[in-house]
């Protein structure tokens, strides 16, 4: 009986999750009922099943004709997703933006209006590009997912012993694990493009005064392209999560290009001094936060001087893990 | 050029799929479940695959001409369905409508069975 089960997850997986249940139970109910009719009280033998459900015919053709024709451009299996990370997306952009208005005003309230305007020009110009962003990344991914559906029915006949076992609750991604770490990269994304300025050791004379800023001004635009091309990659991963909601190898190959892709922007970003603001510890000096050749100058600018190498050992610590954990899970049965 | 069959097999597919729908609205005027309504078609010689008329059932359903309840007292469960009352009366014009298709159908074929046989 466990082919029922297959074939019943095979069809409703595909369909919006607020008729899952329903239609699992009313095919279900169908089954049984062709089931009894073809043994006619006699025991159902897995032969009897397997002829019923050739009846019904390949299970992602009946999905399809339980969601209809296709005129849309992000389908109902991934709607749910869609809007889900369009609000997230579209919510935390507003509260970043509004963030960064903020600060400025604290730091810097004679001009005001100037932050007001920004804070406008920010809402008129992120939110609608968040929003096509997001519905791009979708729409490619339905679009893509439909094709490889239809590679698959060219040619080959349908057979139940075809279907796939229903995949294990641990192996199942949990979907806000996604769409946390997009939260995440959106916000980052965000803070880089519209408070560089203010990324740096803040100091404080008589109020609010300078910013030592980590990176280097100089080449802050191309470094900016650099990070943008590292969230936007991270961000395809969690997609990729998100859309196949469960670990297989497929998915952890897939990862594994993704990380390697990642980890070498982030080193070619990184090594090098155009990268980190080169006058660091010469204007924290200047700017008295520290004293020459006392203790915690030394302490300061040994960490200032490790830190490319910590930050990269822990990257690709994470980067690993990810890959183990997804490797383990994956091949749990 | 394409076999004829496959065109035929093409038609008659897009002229089935209407009737089928009026089909299952004759049959609903009480609670009915789908498998139910499988056999008794096909017992009035509509052929109808449960990979169809379980999701037309479905769309009938969300377009309101259909109401529907799952019945648990019996040892299966199944979903009954019923014509609504905006399906009543979408059945009363269809039904019209048909029997208009029907004999004008009727005219059209005649008048061209007619020629072709003169041609032949």
């Amino acid at each position: 009986m466990e082919m029922i089960d297959r074939y019943i997850y095979a069809v409703t997986q595909k369909l919006p999750l607020s008729q899952r249940e329903d239609i699992a139970e009313e095919l279900r109910s169908l089954i049984e009922d062709m089931l009894e009719e073809r043994v006619q009280g006699e025991d159902v033998t897995d032969n009897d099943v397997v002829e019923v459900l050739m009846e019904l015919g390949d299970p992602r053709q009946l999905a399809q004709k339980y969601k209809g024709t296709k005129n849309y451009l992000i389908g109902p299996e991934l709607f749910d997703s869609y809007m889900l990370v369009l609000k997230i997306v579209l919510i935390s952009t507003a509260i970043a933006i509004s963030i960064t208005f903020i600060i400025k005003t604290i730091i810097n309230p004679v001009t005001i209006l100037d932050h007001f305007v920004e804070l406008i020009v920010a809402f008129v110009t992120a939110l609608p590009a968040a929003f096509g962003w997001t519905t791009f990344g979708f729409a490619i991914s339905d679009h893509f997912g439909e094709i490889n559906a239809k590679d698959l029915e060219i040619g080959t006949e349908w057979k139940p012993s075809d279907l796939a076992p229903i995949p294990d609750e641990k192996r199942q991604i949990k979907y806000y694990e996604p769409i946390v770490s997009i939260t995440f990269y959106t916000l980052l994304i965000i803070m880089f493009v519209f408070s560089n300025e203010y990324l740096g050791v803040w100091i404080f004379q008589d109020g609010f005064s300078d910013v030592v800023p980590f990176l280097n001004n100089e080449t802050y635009t191309t470094s900016l392209l650099f990070i943008i091309l590292i969230m936007g990659i991270g961000i395809t991963k969690e997609c990729l999560k998100l859309i196949y909601g469960k670990w297989t190898s497929k998915l952890v190959t897939y990862i594994a290009i993704v990380n390697v892709i990642s980890t070498i922007a982030v080193l070619f970003m990184i090594n090098g001094n155009a990268f980190w603001n080169p006058d660091f510890l010469l204007e924290l000096t200047q700017a008295g936060v520290i004293t020459e050749n006392s203790d915690g100058y030394r302490t300061v600018s040994m960490i200032w001087n490790q830190s490319t190498l910590w930050i990269l050992v822990l990257l690709v610590v994470g980067l690993i893990w990810e890959l183990i954990d997804g490797l383990i899970k994956a091949n749990k049965k | 050029m394409k076999d004829a069959n496959e065109y035929l097999d093409k038609l008659l597919q897009e002229l089935r799929r209407g009737t089928i729908t009026i089909s299952v609205l004759s049959q609903l005027s009480e609670p009915q479940y789908g498998y139910w309504l499988v056999t008794m078609l096909e017992e009035k010689g509509i052929h109808v695959e449960p990979g169809t008329l379980y999701p037309l059932l479905r769309r009938l359903e969300k377009q309101g001409l259909l109401e529907s309840k799952w019945d648990t007292e019996e040892a299966r469960p199944r979903k009954y369905y019923l014509l609504s009352e905006t399906g009543k009366e979408v059945y009363k014009l269809l039904i019209v409508e048909w029997q208009q298709i029907v004999e004008s159908m009727s005219n059209v074929i005649d008048i061209k069975g007619g020629k072709m046989d003169g041609d032949d």
